[in-house]
């Protein structure tokens, strides 16, 4: 089972990265705890999580092809 | 700018750099073709020349999450025809990239019945806009230095 993960805002500097896969979490809180352990830095900054374009929680479970994003404090206009 | 090309923003709600007069004026004479409309309300966002620490702002550069802006945008629009229930449209376009300090980054139209709707339809729109669409900008300075920044109120 494989997710999208996209990353915006200052995040894309913390992580290196615009977009990554990642493989096995089951749960938005599962997948957040792989991140972190590859980011460790990614703890100073606010941000919240989208699973297909909607703001979600960590309890919300995952399934193949999902895409999800980390998006910090919106900032348009 | 081809005139398709332009009502396109208005689907997509998103352009590429700055909005410029072009854009904007193409989108208010569209209005010619409403019979059933009496009040538009229009607001423009402009990128500020800010000073911070002693730095000036020379431009902003905007990311976006493209494809729920357009997912976002879609229920700003709905949450304001179900609340004023006087309006008949609402166009929304945001800048993505580059915009310079003077230009504008953010075009809205809200069009009702009467006045009164328009301007509070187009105030509220403001307002979601800043709250709900997932982008973020980054300010450059004069210097070329660059530091991302989030939004306070107002």
């Amino acid at each position: 089972m494989q997710v999208k993960v996209l990353f915006f805002g200052v995040l894309v500097e913390v992580t290196g990265s615009n977009c990554k896969f990642y493989s096995g979490a089951k749960s938005i809180g599962a997948l957040k705890l792989m991140i972190q352990d590859e980011f460790p830095g990614i703890a100073h900054y606010n941000f919240c999580i989208s699973l297909n374009n909607e703001i979600v929680n960590n309890d919300r479970n995952l399934k193949d092809g999902d895409e999800v994003a980390l998006m910090p404090p919106f900032a348009g206009g | 700018m081809a005139v398709n090309s332009i009502y396109s923003m208005v689907i997509n709600y998103l352009i590429s750099g700055s909005i410029t007069p072009v854009v904007i004026t193409t989108l208010i004479g569209k209005l010619a073709e409403r019979t059933d409309t009496g009040g538009h309300s229009i607001f423009l966002g402009q990128v500020r020349a800010d000073e911070i620490n002693g730095k000036k702002v020379r431009a902003i550069e905007y990311s976006a999450y493209e494809a729920m802006v357009r997912v976002e945008a879609d229920k700003i629009k709905d949450t304001i025809l179900s609340e004023f229930t006087d309006t008949k449209s609402i166009d929304i376009v945001h800048s993505t990239g580059v915009v310079n300090a003077g230009e504008i980054s953010l075009f809205v139209l809200v069009s009702a019945r009467h006045r009164k709707q328009a301007i509070e339809a187009c105030s509220k729109t403001v307002e979601l806009i800043k709250s709900k669409l997932p982008i973020w900008k980054k300010e450059i300075f004069e210097d070329s230095s660059r530091e991302w920044r989030q939004n306070i109120s107002s």
